[in-house]
């Protein structure tokens, strides 16, 4: 019903399309980027500012649209600021990259595998993502997604706490090399903050359309 | 769904001559409820101090923190899955011995702990991915 009511229309269609596309599309860069940590890969982490430009291009295209009368006026915003959020953990996916390809593709021993299994969350998290916002036209329970984002978010901040332990514990031989891992640890950890944000919204839009 | 799936990799130990003092800190640093007390020497094996430990035989028999060991409380022998085995076994195991973690082997190795948490919380994930069409 909501969906033949809030949804139905062609240009509605066409947006909802073009968010999912663009979710897609944050779960495929953090596959890369997963994947360029874990096989120290060049070319793979090349991927994830090529899929940030393709990203933005489509938020573009769907901010256009919106604001050119797809959706009721009240959904607007919600929705705008959804996909503004999901851009947002494309930005800081993107800054991690950028930062890992200056230090070589290269972390310490001790750190690395924390790093992993943060990339391998922040990649779960994008599927759920995905999958919550499909909820939104059917009949499945959004709370279960959104609970299971939040699972996978303390998992992350528990792992963060421990890096952190380490990062504190480790010798910085120079100023650069220092920051560079900070910043890093940093981007990484907050992309996991940036999707639960992202799946709030879902839930506001969620609740507005009641 | 097998145990290796969802089990924490991060394993706390401490010796078993440390004072009890020395395993209350470490679990409050750490955030963590549980140690692995390594073996007193190659006759003896692992076992495992948890809060519940320190509060029933430590604080509410009022002994001595700093001077009590580690190992006058420690629960021996560990209750362990194989990593292969599946999630409903590791289940089994806390509901039969009435604990709330078991730890996770590869052979002679202990590689992980799995506890009610992560249990729930996998399940929960499980439940949210069914029927998904990505």
């Amino acid at each position: 019903m909501l969906e033949k009511v809030f949804f139905g229309g062609k240009k509605e269609q066409q947006v909802t399309e073009k968010i999912r596309r663009h979710i897609e599309i944050l779960h495929t860069a953090a596959e890369c980027f997963k994947k360029a940590l874990e096989e120290r890969d060049k070319e793979q982490l090349y991927c994830v500012p090529d899929l940030e430009r393709e990203a933005d291009s489509i938020r573009r295209e769907i901010v256009s649209a919106i604001y050119e009368g797809a959706f009721l006026p009240y959904l607007r915003s919600n929705i705008c600021r959804f996909v503004e959020i999901v851009e947002e953990a494309f930005d800081r996916l993107e800054d991690a990259a950028s930062v890992l390809e200056n230090v070589g593709l290269s972390l310490d021993k001790e750190i690395e595998e924390d790093c992993i299994t943060i990339a391998d969350k922040n990649l779960k998290m994008s599927e759920m993502l995905l999958i919550a916002f499909d909820t939104l036209f059917g009949k499945d329970d959004l709370r279960e997604k959104t609970l299971a984002i939040r699972i996978y978010e303390k998992q992350v901040d528990e792992i963060k706490v421990d890096l952190m332990k380490k990062l504190s514990e480790k010798e910085v031989k120079n100023f650069w090399q220092g920051k560079m891992l900070s910043d890093f640890v940093s981007f990484l950890t907050r992309i996991s903050d940036v999707i639960e944000d992202a799946s709030d919204y879902l839930h506001i839009i969620n609740i507005s359309l009641r | 769904m097998k145990v290796v799936e969802i089990m924490t990799k991060k394993l706390e130990t401490i010796e078993a001559d440390s004072s009890i003092y020395d395993a209350i800190e470490k679990m409050i640093d750490k955030r963590i409820r549980s140690l692995l007390v390594k073996p007193k020497d190659e006759k003896d094996v692992p076992g495992v101090i948890t809060v519940r430990d320190i509060v029933n035989k430590a604080l509410a028999k009022n002994l001595d923190l700093k001077k009590a060991k580690v190992g006058e409380i420690t629960s021996k022998p560990l209750v362990c899955v194989d990593k292969g085995m599946d999630v409903e076994y590791a289940i089994n195991l806390m509901s039969k011995f009435n604990i709330t973690r078991v730890f996770v082997n590869d052979g002679k190795e202990i590689i992980g702990i799995i506890s009610l948490l992560d249990v729930m919380s996998a399940e929960l994930i499980k439940k949210a991915k069914e029927g998904h069409r990505a």
